[in-house]
Parts: structure tokens; sequence; C-alpha cells
């Protein structure tokens, strides 16, 4: 009899331990990254695998290091990625479908030149499937028009 | 068509019950009492963590019978292996069980190592062996959070996501992701260490110590807590090893048996740590278990770090895309979070595969359900279902 009045005495003192860490961390300051009016760290992303995107040329960043020889869309286990070759090495089609994408870095790895690397592209948003297939190529001559400027 | 065998399904009534529900509920039903409920639990049930559906034969509010039935998420990854250059299945790996990716791509990554005899550096062993521990926490977290909210407590999963979202952000530094890893390379890892990833390790490995104590308090010592899971779902060896069950719910029912020490793989060997066996085994024992696992983690994960030897982090020459297994057979097991995750690999000596067997936990866990839940109340039967940490595309593949 004695016994069961402890245990439930101490029950309730076991509730009255949780709620108080419950009411330390009420009033503790916030953790969560309330986006878009915050962002995290970019030195958080550093590493992040975004999307992918080629890397510029060492004398014209307009220009990408591909040589179109196809180690990537051989290497690709989704079949993401559609280079065609043009005049010469470099490509004139650099398709890349994001949707079918699991930023493996199976492209990364087998590519001779470097020409491939992950962006960190967090907050990247899309409303179709058309949207998620992107052209390297000119989101690369827009990333140095904008580094020009 | 003869016109008496059609049946319109448009006219089925409820006392026609043999032609109604799919064929799982019509074979369920067979043996099933005169004055008993038969109810759906799932498969889009919150508390079955996934599409698990579970078929169970009530009376009023104690089960009789209860049937998992599997396949919602199969995604055929057995399959998928066959089809695709080792390099290009890695990926896989990680989806197979989000919650510990890295123990599969460890597991896949040993088979093929084992077969074309790669021996990788020690620096590679080590950052293995620390991604492994880490994401084995970040694992075991998770399950705390979602045991508990399956047993009505909401706050704790916030407590918890607190401490796993860190173990993201420094598993993210090496890994470039935070759910579903690939960072096994054949012959190393993908990505060496650098020194923010080392400090933020050594800085968590305290946090986490201090943490735990708050676990403690707020649930493990919790009246209503211990009142839902003490006595509540007991699984003896007995039953445990005939159903094949391995992990924190072997260990739970008395059998201190861990891949890491009965199989050495890697570096364990090294290592310092103690394999418990559970002070009881029902849900309750289950529960203390996995918490005493995050320790166990940490302390490997300190003696790893302070002794990370420096060198290459990928052998030379490492298999790429068009590598070519050598033919012959291999099978590789590793102590995953939920139990022994095995990949037995047969290859002909062709581009792909000639079969890949995923051994997962997760579906010999899954087997007690159907002896352990005879007999008890519905909401034991979900503390049970919770306690035996089921990762449901695991169990499928």
């Amino acid at each position: 009899m004695i016994r069961a009045v402890w245990d439930n005495i101490k029950g309730l003192y076991s509730l009255i331990v949780g709620l108080s860490i419950t009411a330390r961390f009420l009033f503790s300051p916030q953790k969560t990254v309330h986006y878009p009016r915050k962002v995290v760290d970019p030195e958080s992303l550093s590493s992040f695998r975004g999307p992918l995107e080629l890397t510029p040329a060492a004398d014209n960043s307009a220009q990408s290091r591909c040589i179109s020889c196809q180690a990537c869309v051989r290497a690709c286990p989704g079949h993401c990625l559609t280079v065609v070759k043009g005049q010469g090495k470099a490509p004139i089609v650099w398709t890349y479908n994001f949707t079918l994408c699991c930023l493996c870095a199976a492209c990364v790895e087998s590519c001779p030149t470097g020409a491939l690397r992950f962006s960190h592209k967090v907050y990247m948003v899309a409303s179709s499937r058309q949207e998620m297939v992107l052209d390297l190529l000119s989101d690369l001559e827009k990333n140095a028009a904008v580094a020009n400027d | 068509m003869n016109a008496s065998n059609f049946i319109n399904p448009f006219s089925i009534r409820e006392d026609e019950g043999s032609f109604a529900g799919d064929f799982y509920t019509r074979n369920f039903e067979r043996q099933a009492r005169k004055d008993s409920i038969i109810l759906n639990l799932g498969p889009q049930h919150p508390s079955t963590h996934g599409v698990l559906r579970v078929l169970v034969e009530l009376d009023g509010e104690y089960v009789l019978r209860a049937e998992p039935v599997l396949g919602y998420l199969h995604r055929m990854h057995d399959k998928m292996g066959e089809v695709k250059t080792p390099y290009q299945y890695l990926p896989n790996m990680g989806r197979v069980d989000y919650l510990h990716p890295i123990a599969w791509n460890w597991a896949f990554v040993g088979a093929v190592e084992r077969l074309a005899s790669i021996e990788p550096p020690k620096r590679a062993e080590y950052l293995r062996i620390i991604s492994c521990e880490l994401n084995r926490i970040s694992s075991h977290l998770l399950w705390w959070g979602a045991f508990v909210l399956d047993l009505g407590g909401v706050t704790p999963i916030l407590y918890a996501f607190e401490e796993r979202e860190m173990i993201n952000d420094i598993l993210q530094i090496i890994t470039g992701s935070r759910l579903t890893m690939s960072y096994f390379r054949f012959g190393g890892v993908c990505a060496d260490c650098d020194s923010r990833f080392i400090k933020l390790t050594k800085d968590f490995i305290p946090y986490l110590r201090e943490r735990l104590k708050i676990y403690k308090a707020l649930v493990t010592d919790n009246i209503i807590l211990r009142r839902r899971l003490e006595g509540v779902g007991p699984m003896d060896t007995d039953i445990c090893l005939r159903y094949g069950a391995t992990g924190p719910v072997l260990r739970a029912s008395g059998l201190s048996s861990d891949t890491r020490r009965n199989i050495p793989y890697s570096l364990y060997d090294n290592f310092e740590f103690a394999i418990p066996a559970g002070p009881s085994n029902d849900c309750f024992g289950r529960y203390l278990i996995r918490l005493f696992e995050i320790e166990t983690s940490l302390q490997i994960i300190e003696q790893a770090i302070e002794s990370l030897p420096d060198g290459p982090i990928l052998i030379d020459k490492a298999p790429k895309a068009n590598y070519k297994l050598p033919a012959g057979e291999s099978y590789f097991a590793v102590e995953g979070a939920r139990g022994q995750i095995g990949v037995h690999l047969v290859s002909d000596g062709g581009k792909n595969p000639y079969r890949v067997k995923l051994r997962s936990p997760g579906f010999s866990n899954l087997s007690l359900f159907a002896e352990a839940a005879k007999g008890t109340l519905l909401a034991d039967a979900i503390a049970i279902l919770g306690s035996l940490d089921l990762v449901i595309p695991e169990v499928d593949r």
C-alpha cells in the first residue's frame, strides 16, 4: 500500500520534471531558420550537392570545358544527360534533366576535363516538369554575363 | 461470358464478404471468427511509418490475429542491380534505407571489394566508421522521436530533430547530401573531411551526451511512457532467432549479438565498445537498448576521430562506371541501425552483376510482429510495431 502510494508520487514527480524541461525550452531562443526571412549560412552549403552546372573554362567564363566525349552520358545511371557535339569538340546542346537526376556524382567523377560540378542551389523551385530540364550551356552564359556586369 | 458467373463489382453488398476486399483481405477473412472485426491499419496510417499495411482481427480492443501486407513500396532494387553496372547501382543503396543509407553503402561496396579483392586505404576506413556511426545515431534519434510520437508524445520528436539536423549538417560536409547519401566508392570514399568536419564532430559528442540526459528526464523516466511500454510485447531469444531478427530487437531479447563483433569488418576490432544485451525483452528493453547504442556509437566516433590517420582516401585506379566485376560471388554483412544488412553479389564476369540479393533487417524484424501482437491491445500493438523500428522502403526494397 505504502509502496503503491510512493510509486504514484514518484510518477507524478517524473511528469513535473518533464514539464519543467518543456517549459525551459519554451523560453529558449528559436533554433529554426525561418525561410524566406532568414536563410542558412552559405558556408554550410559549400559542399551541398545541388543541380549540376558546367565549370567555366579558365580563359573564358562563358565557355565550357566540355569536350563532348560522352563519358558522363554513359556513366549516368538515370540517363538524365544529353550532350550533342558541334563542329570541333565544343558541345552545341547540353541538356540536363533534373527530374531524373539522383545527384550521385557519377558524371562529375567520370569527366576527364572537370567540366561538371555541383551547384549549391538549395532554393531552386519549378512549377512544371519542363522547367526542371535545364540547358546548362545557356545557364553558363547567363552566369558569365552576371559576373561581368 | 456466362451471365450467371458475372459479378457486378458495384452490386456487392456488405454481407457478401467473400467478394469484397482484395486478395489479402479475403484470405485473412477466411479464418476469422464470426464476432470479430477485421481492420486495415494502413497502408497510409501515420503510425505504420510509411506504407505498411497491417490486417488485424479484433475482438473489442484486443488483437486476435495480425498480418502485415508488404509490397506497397517495392522498387525492384534487386532487379536494378542486374541491369546497371555496380558503379551505377551504388546510388540506389542510399535509397533502400533512407535513415541509415551509409550502412547500405557499406554493405554493397564491401561485397564488391571482397569480390574484386580491393583493400581501401586506412583513412578511408576511419572515415567510413565515423560517417556510419554518425548516421546510426541520426537514425536512432529519428526512431526515438517517431516512437514516442506513436505513443502520443508529440514534443520529443522536436528535440530529436534538433540533434538530427546537426548530424545532417556534419554529414553534409563530406557526403554532400542530407538524406540519401552516396558517400562510399569502391576502394575508399568520395570526399575527404576538412577541419570544420572534425571540429563540429568533436563539439557534437559532448553536446549529445548532455542532451541524452535531457532525453532521460523528459521521456525515459516518464511514468506514462513506462506504463505504456513495460511488459508489452515480450520477444524471447528463441523466437527472435527463429524469425531471423537481428540488431537491437535481438539484443534486447538477451543475446549479445552484433555484426561488428561477430563477423568483424573494416577496423571495428581496433575500437573499444560494449555490445549491450537488453535488461528486458519487452518494448521498454528495446527502447533502452537503442538509447544505449547512441552512447556506444559516440564512443566509437570519439576513438576514431582522435586517431584519424593521414593518407589517401581512395585507391589509385578505383573502379569507375565501366568497371567489370570478376566472375564469382561474395557476401558482405554490416551492422545497420536495425540489424544485419547483407548483400549477396553474384557475377559472371559481365558488365552487370548476375544477381544482387539484399538482405534487409527490417523484413525479418517485421515478421515478429504477427507473433508478438497476438492477444495484445490495439494500442499496444502499435507500440510493438514502433519498437521494431521499421523503415518500409527497406522492408520492401
